[in-house]
């Protein structure tokens, strides 16, 4: 028989609310609170080893004891799946679910199965991961929709505890993580293509194989009156760092950004600077880091009044921006945001490559 | 990144070759760079005019910030050959 654990925090435990939100990692043996309406889901085909819960503060302020504590009940337990949720619009419990299921599916490599609301935090966390052997099935936002969330993710953990083969987001029915995946087909790409052309130009409905990202719409932020009086900064994705790259930054996906001092210099000398950047030819930016960074042009726009003295920020922003996922570039922009919005800096320059 | 920076209320102007995906993206004030490893310049060009070239670019950029703009807008710079 199909044997899974079971993860909830101190509400789906059955144990209290918001006053529990401190409970450490506890097991209780079998199904207990919402693994129990999850156990008859499943029918016959599967039991319940365990119910672990961890409060949603206790998880958060303690990660590495509770993903310590957690790593040692499952592995105890020995399932063949870890069903975590569902966590429906509830932030801490969202993300608490994604990085345990990380943790399990990395460490006793075994397939895991959350589910949450699409506009959970948590989702945001799951497609940053984007680890293979964790899912995530999409919910309504409150628990309302806690029995066709534990119908679905009931049939989906038992096709997981079989090892099943599971198909694309898009046929299977769980949130996408942006893994792609190779697939045998015998009909030829240029024919897959000329099919999906036609279709759109008969205005057909289609998928494609390779979905591209929605992009939302940002409000344009109000101009600025007077540009030569505000204070602005340059920030750029060029990957123009000081020679040595003191920051170990790599050529493709990483996960922080930097600023590098300018206040005293006039220019950027070739040979004090270079690019990392594993998109494109960087053999010019090298020779001239002003492509990237065009301190010089700044220099000689302050020079003539177009940028008021003072008013440009003392460092630049950079991160190399290859293979950056659309999630951790979100949370970079945002972090810079916030460190300029601190210095009082009201407008940006922003080279892309 | 951009648009998270704008979304906090600080105008951007983006300086990029590759400003049809800027504008598929979404970004507001978009800046049309020279070509993707040198956006902010042309090595082709003598070095006077090359500097000429940047300082227009960034120029623009500065304008496109004082511009009153209702969803993406390209900004050319003057000199900007586009190749």
């Amino acid at each position: 028989m199909t044997r899974l654990v079971y993860i909830v925090n101190q509400f789906f435990a059955g144990l209290g609310g918001e006053e529990k939100a401190g409970l450490p990692v506890g097991v209780l043996e079998g199904s207990a609170g919402a693994a129990r309406a999850f156990e008859r889901a499943l029918g016959e085909a599967a039991e319940i080893a365990c119910t672990i819960y961890v409060g949603d503060n206790y998880f958060h302020e303690h990660k590495e004891a509770a993903i310590k504590a957690i790593l040692a009940a499952v592995g105890a337990a020995e399932p063949q799946v870890l069903v975590a949720g569902p966590a429906f619009n509830s932030g801490r419990y969202g993300l608490s679910c994604v990085e345990i299921c990380n943790a399990v599916a990395n460490h006793l490599e075994i397939p895991c199965l959350t589910a949450m609301h699409e506009e959970n935090p948590g989702v945001d966390a799951y497609r940053e991961l984007a680890n293979a052997r964790v899912f995530c099935l999409p919910t309504a936002e409150t628990t309302i929709g806690m029995a066709d969330a534990l119908g679905r993710m009931a049939q989906f953990a038992i096709r997981l505890a079989r090892r099943e083969s599971i198909g694309s987001a898009l046929n299977e029915g769980y949130l996408g993580r942006g893994i792609r995946r190779l697939e045998k087909t015998h009909r030829r790409g240029a024919e897959r293509a000329i099919d999906m052309l036609l279709k759109k130009l008969h205005n057909q409905p289609f998928d494609s194989e390779l979905p591209m990202e929605v992009w939302d719409d940002a409000v344009p932020a109000p101009p600025l009156a007077q540009v030569k009086d505000r204070n602005i900064a340059l920030v750029t994705t060029s990957g123009v760092v000081p020679w040595g790259n003191p920051d170990r930054f790599k050529t493709y996906r990483n996960t922080y950004w930097r600023k590098y001092n300018i206040a005293e210099l006039k220019e950027l000398e070739p040979g004090k600077w270079e690019a990392v950047h594993g998109g494109y030819n960087v053999a010019y930016m090298n020779q001239n880091p002003h492509y990237g960074v065009p301190l010089d042009a700044l220099r000689t726009l302050e020079a003539e009044g177009a940028i008021g003295p003072g008013r440009l920020y003392p460092a630049y922003y950079v991160i190399p921006g290859n293979q950056g996922s659309p999630a951790v570039m979100r949370r970079l922009g945002q972090e810079i945001a916030a460190d300029l919005k601190k210095d009082n800096v009201e407008g940006v320059l922003f080279v892309a490559t | 990144m951009s648009k998270e920076i704008e979304k906090a209320g600080l105008p951007v102007a983006l300086i990029s070759a590759m400003f049809p995906v800027a504008q598929q993206v979404r970004a507001n004030r978009i800046v049309k760079g020279v070509s993707i490893p040198h956006p902010c310049g042309d090595p082709s060009l003598s070095k006077e005019h090359d500097a000429r070239l940047r300082r227009e670019i960034v120029r623009t950029a500065l304008k496109a910030l004082e511009a009153e703009v209702k969803g993406p807008t390209l900004f050319s710079p003057p000199l900007a050959t586009g190749g």
